[in-house]
């Protein structure tokens, strides 16, 4: 080999999502924190078995709820209070009237907050990465499902090598990382 | 088959309609039809700007003519996407996967076409920004206790948090079509929509909530959108047009409207691009179910309007029974007859399965309900108060070529997407599917 | 020192091309084309370029501010302001001559508005009795008629543009002939006209030239063409007039004369509100009229009965001359029992009118009944003659054209070729006259087929002076300086008699006034001259019959020929201010129609719309009919000054020509005739109908009020503000005379957009005339409502504006911000009266440089897509606010007064502070008779009615 890759990270690839959970779960009995999978779709108890839990997009959208309400609501008083018009008689601050722009406002805070998060705490958008090097990880496959055990400080390529080839999984890959000189 | 094959297939089926397009000869048939009325939707804009809104036939008492009747139809048509999408999704009807991902793009298409209504209905279209609040020297502001701002604020909203429910759904697939593409240019094309998505445990599990809490948030918002539309007539003092049921009435129409249009661009994929396995009569099955139920309810609706109106008696009465027998009556009875009486085909689940008994009567209602924005509007304005402000409104040319423009602007975004994006959530399939394997 | 020895009054008429020259030169100045672009941007663009003339047109009169030396600044000279010393012009300062403007031989008094040397508006002279400061829809319009973009601006000989100078030649050759022959085969055709200095210039010309004749003509006065009547016959004194009976006479009607007989009428009829007397009016009249519309009683009734009507009169109140008893219908018999009971009542302040139109037996009678009862002198006068020329008939004319007895004709003013009544046969016979001359406006009829056409000068931009409603002399001066190449009626006839004279010198020389006399008289916009003496009352003037009726027709038909209410005999055809004023009656703009009786159009399968052929004594006119309830069955009514097929491009086309039906013989049997296909007549009201609804309420007698109403709840105090404007209109006294539309209309850039915008319901006027009937069709109660922006204190308006260009000023003003618009159109969907007007396309840019030059600079001139409506005039207000803060006081009570209160002649329109009690307005809404218009739509209007009275008896 002309230049040598540290290790990203170890694949095993197994051909269905209940053999990718029970095999999750032997791993981090195993005492492997830093753990993903990779499905082609979402499935159930998978984050549970990672052992992986985050509640940061509900909170995000609550808060960003709540946020855009207030202000909604507010930005209604203040302008009309800023330049003072008498409108069809009514009061200035038309409290039922103004209900309807805040909610708008306020669901669109929600929305904005949920999914930005998302995409935030996901590191997301991100065109590339290492495990798309990884050979033959595709996504689009129906029937692969992948856990990585990731390289960290003591990381150990076959100590790891091996508690994955317990499992039987389909096939072991090695995701090269950032090349070294 | 296994549902392995199934699965395989689905993705194969879904993913590949873009770089083995299927229907090419008829697609490039309805694309043109489609860049046609585009261009028609352009002359008409041009000479607008040219001349005024007086090509149109508005005049006073009715200054509010077909952009009005329009923006509240295509609306209403939008909701429909929503509300299969998320509401379904919510309730876990597994069965709404085949059907959602162009139903939400329907949605934003048709919502698209509903903002450009109340911008070219301006006097001076040039100025909308106004309703917007921004600081200025002058220090005005929108005026917040107008169902226009309302709607402002509400269609805006309403197109974002749809533009990003549809995006964040269909993200996946973009990713599986990425790794299936054979070509570079597609990989680029796909890379850039799929945003690096790889199908992490985290990924899904974040993604998974945001997607569901947006859904829960999409259904309120789709009714408050549509109610404050019709508070756009309601806020008014406008006999035919102050009665409290109107809001519920308008979101129901509109549901009504929209699954016409689901159930009419279900059967026209399904034949065009061959998707017999996944659009399956089952599907259509519920599409009628859902038309039937939301047209029994609109008929409700109209029950309680006139219920509402003779019990209020004077001038309301007076409309109602100018609407009944008055020289728009046309509009009431053929919307009455066009909203309802095919409708009831729907009965019978042999007429539901049948794709051209389906597309019909989903064009029917949608004719239909275009019919009663356009009665409930006019027969409202050109008779109100005193006798002596009676005027008739007539639509001219430029009123239909408008219209017919905006459904050109529809379909021209609409065949690119089923073009060029996978039209059915495969991976929500593959999932479902999954299930059934385990399960 | 005359002023006949002031330079530039010996000024040759060339005058006007050296004027020409001068403003040439003036407008390649820099300094100009800065000013210019500074006050007109929009014609600063084609200064100097190929359009010069176009702006000479338009600046013409704004020449005051292009720097000229000072005396340019004032209209004229010579005249003096009415309210301000004419040394030294403020820019930005409205300026007021008074003036006059003279149509069917009336003046009518008025106070001319202008700024920069530009007249704006017209008002009534609010001196002269006459006027009271009101005016008639036509005289407002006059105004416009100064601006006519196709009005005639040079000297045309064959058709072909030629200058004066070559006229004068011809004129000279003329006159040696004329001289050597004493004038034989001169005539002079002129119109209705009583300009005592066009009469004096006319009695020397015939002095002379002896054998010259002066031929006189009106197609209104004189339908037939047999003579002019004595003018005015009974002067009548409606103030006075506690009881009136008026026989298929309308004296409230469209004309000259409206304004006298209206401001005559408010007046008792307000004192008749406060408890002062009675004012009954009791009317028997074939068709409709806006005095049978506010009569008391209307009696529908053929012309045919009038005389049996009048003589059963007679006999009932004891007159002679009655005649053998009549055999009347029971509603006639009640009738006339009620008129003799009214008029028995009311002696020394009845009053009894029968049509000029009527056979002067039937005037004759009319009056032996006024003078038993002891009426005339009081309620009516005799009209003195003044000296002068007589006139010879039109039919005269003809009859020595026929035996070529004619060299020389000079019409003036008058449009024979398109008036004339057929019999006459005169366009056959015009071809023959040698040497044809026509005078006018506007290259009419007459003159197209004219040797030379002569552009006149407008009457508003020349001096002459006229005789008033009530007898007293006007005198009119110019409100700005012809600025097109012009001559005055009076300069033209002054050069036909070789001495050419400015026609102020000629105005003046008419009256032998001091310089002091003179001067004040200009201020006051009168002559104090002697009232010429009394003809006795036994004295009965020559009248013939004119217009006239057609009624004991084989078909039983009678036919009625009316000038037409907004555009009289098609002399302000060119005139779109009127051409698009709804007719009082039937609200039809831009044409006319065949008026029809809804029984005869069941009879006949007839609608609104369809094409008849009307035919009468071998004569016939085709148009569309238009059904008119409360028309008497039998009788169909034309309009006349329609289908004019020359003149100016606004004229041209417009409805039908009724001039075939004029001076028919009484016995013509009359055909009504159905034809294929339809033609459409375009009204701004498509409904008339007013059951179920109350949009006009009524009261029985003055003294009854409305029920009163419990207050509507509402979430929201009232508006507290002061001062707070309010208006109030007194349904009992509109006549529906349309006064206030025009002058609604030139107060604020109204735009006017043609036939084809208002069939598709887009007309602009900021105030309508609603019109409503209930009852039978057949005999319906009929009823006027003017209905400006109600200035809503809870506008659902400004609640529909979603970028608060609708918004309420702290006054209480409505606003509508035209700048912040953006044309939602909510407001007007938002509005249950409907008042609002959008700019559906940009309906100013393109108007011509004349009528930008006519605009009141102080109202915005909207821009395509955006809002408007009636703002209360609010550029009014803020003058009066504005004088009041220099003053530092309030704005006193009537010190504000919007264009449709100032322009009505009854005073039904009241404007003021309704925050304080005792101002006219608060007064008018305290009276019982006050009511919101639509009050179940809880807007609390500002503008509010009050309800008519049915009867006019004296309260028992």
């Amino acid at each position: 080999m002309a230049e040598r890759h540290e290790p990203y990270a170890v694949l095993a690839e197994f051909d269905s999502s209940a053999r990718l959970i029970e095999a999750a779960r032997r791993i981090r009995a195993q005492g492997f924190a830093n753990i993903d999978a990779f499905t082609p779709f979402p499935v159930e108890g998978l984050a549970d078995a990672i052992g992986f839990r985050s509640r940061s997009v509900p909170v995000a959208t609550l808060l960003g709820g709540v946020a855009g309400g207030v202000f909604g609501f507010l930005m209604q008083v203040a302008t009309n209070l800023d330049y003072p018009l008498w409108v069809g008689g009514r009061p200035l601050v038309a409290v039922p009237a103004f209900l309807l722009i805040a909610f708008e406002l306020l669901v669109l805070g929600a929305v904005l907050a949920g999914i930005g998060t998302m995409f935030v705490a996901n590191r997301l958008p991100r065109l590339n990465h290492p495990l798309f090097d990884a050979d033959d990880f595709r996504f689009e496959s129906d029937d692969r499902f992948f856990l990585a055990i990731f390289a960290d400080e003591h990381f150990d390529r076959n100590e790891a090598g091996k508690a994955l080839a317990v499992l039987e999984p389909k096939a072991i890959i090695d995701v090269p990382g950032r090349p070294v000189r | 088959m296994t549902a392995r094959d199934a699965e395989d297939r689905v993705t194969r089926e879904v993913v590949r309609i873009p770089q083995h397009f299927p229907a090419r000869r008829a697609w490039w048939a309805c694309f043109a039809v489609a860049l046609l009325l585009l261009g028609l939707f352009f002359v008409s804009v041009a000479v607008l700007f040219g001349y005024g809104p007086g090509i149109w036939g508005n005049n006073i008492p009715v200054g509010w003519g077909f952009p009005i009747a329009n923006y509240v139809w295509w609306v209403g048509i939008g909701h429909a996407g929503t509300l299969i999408s998320a509401m379904l999704l919510l309730m876990g009807q597994q069965w709404r996967n085949s059907l959602n991902r162009f139903a939400e793009a329907m949605t934003l298409f048709a919502v698209i076409c509903a903002g450009l209504y109340p911008i070219l209905h301006l006097g001076r279209p040039w100025r909308f920004y106004w309703m917007a609040p921004y600081f200025n020297t002058m220090n005005v502001w929108p005026q917040f206790r107008s169902p226009l701002t309302w709607d402002f604020f509400a269609v805006l909203t309403y197109l974002i948090v749809s533009a990003l429910f549809w995006f964040i759904g269909i993200m996946p697939d973009l990713a599986s079509a990425r790794d299936r593409a054979e070509k570079r240019r597609w990989r680029i094309f796909f890379g850039l929509g799929a945003m690096g998505w790889r199908g992490s445990a985290k990924h899904w599990h974040r993604w998974q909530q945001s997607y569901r809490l947006t859904a829960a948030i999409a259904v309120p918002l789709v009714v408050s959108v549509h109610s404050e539309i019709a508070l756009l007539f309601a806020a008014g003092p406008i006999p035919g047009w102050a009665s409290t049921v109107f809001p519920p009435y308008f979101v129901i129409g509109a549901a009504f409207s929209g699954f016409a249009m689901v159930s009419m661009l279900a059967v026209w994929l399904r034949a065009m691009l061959g998707l017999k396995d996944l659009v399956t009569p089952k599907h259509l099955d519920m599409l009628g179910r859902l038309m039937l139920a939301a047209g029994l309810m609109t008929l409700y609706g109209y029950l309680a309007d006139a219920f509402t109106a003779a019990y209020e008696g004077k001038r309301e009465l007076e409309t109602l029974m100018d609407r009944l027998s008055g020289p728009y009556a046309w509009s009431y009875w053929s919307a009455v007859l066009l909203n309802f009486v095919p409708l009831q085909l729907m009965w019978w689940r042999g007429m539901r399965q049948h794709p051209l008994v389906l597309f019909l009567v989903g064009l029917s209602v949608a004719i239909g309900m275009w019919l009663e924005r356009y009665m409930l509007l006019v027969t409202g304005l050109y008779r109100d108060w005193l006798e002596s402000s009676v005027g008739y409104f007539h639509p001219t040319f430029w009123d239909w070529s408008l219209f017919a423009g905006t459904l050109g602007v529809f379909f021209t975004a609409f065949l690119l997407f089923i073009r060029f994006l996978p039209v059915i959530s495969a991976f929500e399939i593959k999932e479902e599917l999954e299930k059934g394997h385990n399960g | 020192m005359s002023d006949g020895e002031q330079p530039g009054d010996r000024a040759p008429p060339a005058t006007g091309r050296q004027f020409w020259r001068s403003l040439d030169e003036l407008i390649d100045e820099p300094a100009f084309q800065a000013r210019l672009a500074r006050r007109f941007p929009a014609i600063a663009r084609h200064a100097g370029d190929w359009r010069r003339r176009d702006i000479l047109k338009c600046l013409g009169g704004a020449v005051a501010l292009a720097g000229l030396d000072g005396c340019e600044r004032a209209p004229d000279e010579e005249a003096l302001p009415f309210v301000e010393a004419p040394e030294g012009h403020v820019p930005g300062i409205a300026r007021s001559y008074a003036t006059a403007f003279e149509y069917e031989g009336i003046a009518q008094p008025l106070i001319g508005k202008t700024r920069e040397g530009r007249p704006i508006k017209l008002e009534g002279n609010p001196q002269h009795p006459a006027s009271r400061g009101a005016t008639d829809a036509i005289t407002q319009a006059a105004l416009l008629g100064l601006y006519d973009p196709d009005r005639s601006a040079a000297p045309r000989r064959l058709g072909a543009p030629a200058d004066w100078a070559l006229f004068d030649t011809e004129l000279a050759a003329l006159r040696e002939r004329l001289d050597s022959t004493q004038g034989s085969g001169f005539r002079l055709l002129t119109g209705s006209t009583r300009s005592p200095t066009l009469l004096r210039q006319i009695g020397a010309l015939l002095e002379r030239w002896p054998r010259a004749r002066w031929h006189a003509w009106s197609p209104v006065a004189d339908g037939a063409g047999s003579g002019l009547p004595a003018r005015q016959t009974r002067r009548l004194h409606l103030g006075e007039a506690h009881a009136t009976v008026a026989f298929d006479a309308d004296p409230l009607g469209p004309g000259p004369l409206q304004t006298w007989h209206a401001t005559g009428w408010g007046q008792r009829r307000r004192a008749y509100q406060a408890g002062d007397g009675a004012a009954q009016l009791l009317v028997a009249e074939p068709t409709p009229t806006l005095t049978g519309i506010i009569a008391g009683e209307r009696l529908i009734a053929r012309a045919d009965r009038m005389e049996p009507l009048l003589r059963a009169l007679a006999r009932a109140l004891g007159v002679s001359g009655g005649g053998s008893a009549p055999r009347l219908s029971p509603a006639e018999q009640a009738f006339v029992a009620q008129a003799a009971k009214a008029l028995d009542e009311q002696r020394g302040h009845g009053l009894v009118l029968v049509a000029e139109h009527h056979a002067p037996e039937l005037q004759a009678l009319a009056r032996q009944i006024d003078a038993a009862l002891g009426n005339l002198g009081r309620t009516s006068e005799l009209a003195a003659q003044r000296g002068g020329p007589t006139a010879a008939s039109l039919a005269e004319l003809a009859r020595d054209m026929a035996a070529r007895q004619v060299e020389t004709l000079f019409v003036l003013e008058a449009n024979p070729l398109y008036a004339a009544p057929p019999a006459l046969q005169f366009n056959r016979l015009f071809a023959r006259v040698k040497q044809r001359i026509h005078a006018g406006l506007h290259v009419d009829e007459t003159g197209a087929a004219s040797h030379w056409h002569l552009p006149l000068a407008h009457a508003l931009e020349s001096w002459s002076d006229g005789e008033a409603a009530d007898g007293s002399i006007l005198l009119a001066q110019p409100l700005v300086r012809p600025w097109m190449n012009v001559r005055s009626r009076h300069e033209l006839l002054s050069g036909l008699l070789g001495d050419p004279t400015p026609d102020r010198a000629l105005v003046r020389a008419t009256w032998a006034l001091d310089g002091p006399q003179w001067a004040a008289a200009l201020v006051q916009g009168w002559v104090d001259a002697p009232p010429p003496a009394q003809s006795a009352a036994s004295a009965s003037p020559e009248e013939r019959p004119v217009l006239r009726t057609s009624s004991a027709s084989a078909t039983g038909l009678s036919l009625l020929v009316r000038p037409d209410p907004s555009i009289w005999d098609g002399s302000f055809a060119s005139n779109p201010w009127l051409q698009e004023t709804p007719k009082p009656l039937t609200k039809i703009t831009w044409g006319n129609a065949v008026h029809i009786s809804p029984a005869l159009a069941e009879e006949r399968g007839l609608a609104n719309g369809d094409l008849v052929r009307l035919e009468a004594g071998g004569h016939s006119v085709t148009g569309p009919v238009w059904i008119v309830p409360g028309q008497e069955r039998d009788t169909v009514l034309v309009h006349l000054g329609h289908g004019r097929s020359a003149g100016s491009r606004v004229a041209e086309g417009v409805g039908f020509s009724a001039t075939p039906l004029l001076g028919l013989s009484p016995d013509a049997d009359v055909r009504l005739t159905r034809m294929e296909g339809r033609d459409e007549v375009v009204t701004t009201q498509a409904h008339f109908r007013m059951e179920p609804d109350e949009f006009v309420r009524f009261v029985e007698t003055a003294a009854d009020p409305l029920p009163p109403e419990e207050p509507r709840p509402s979430f929201y105090p009232p508006q507290e503000s002061k001062p707070a404007w309010g208006m109030a209109i007194d349904l009992d006294l509109c006549i529906g005379c349309n006064a206030c539309v025009v002058a609604c209309v030139a107060e604020n850039n109204v735009p006017m957009v043609g036939k084809k915008q208002v069939a598709k319901g887009r007309e602009m006027h900021w105030l309508r005339v609603d019109r409503y009937h209930s009852g039978s069709p057949d005999d319906p109660e009929h009823a006027f409502q003017p209905v400006p922006c109600m200035h809503c204190e809870n506008a659902p308006c400004e609640m529909g504006c979603p970028v608060n260009a609708a918004v309420h000023s702290p006054d209480g003003l409505n606003l509508q911000v035209y700048n912040r618009c953006i044309g939602t159109r909510t407001c007007s969907a938002y509005c249950p009266y409907k008042v609002r007007r959008f700019n559906w396309f940009d309906y100013t840019g393109g108007d011509p440089p004349e009528l930008k030059a006519q605009r009141n600079p102080d109202v915005t001139v909207r821009q395509r897509g955006v809002m408007e409506k009636c703002t209360y005039c609010i550029q009014r207000i803020s003058d009066a606010r504005i004088a009041a803060k220099k003053e530092d006081r309030p704005i006193a009570d009537g010190e504000v007064v919007t264009a449709c209160q100032a322009a009505c002649p009854t005073q039904a329109i009241v404007f003021g502070d309704v925050s304080e009690a005792d101002t006219q307005v608060s007064r008018k809404k305290a009276t019982g008779r006050d009511y919101d218009l639509l009050a179940e739509a809880n807007t609390r209007p500002r503008t509010t009615y009050q309800a008519r009275i049915r009867k006019g008896e004296r309260p028992a």
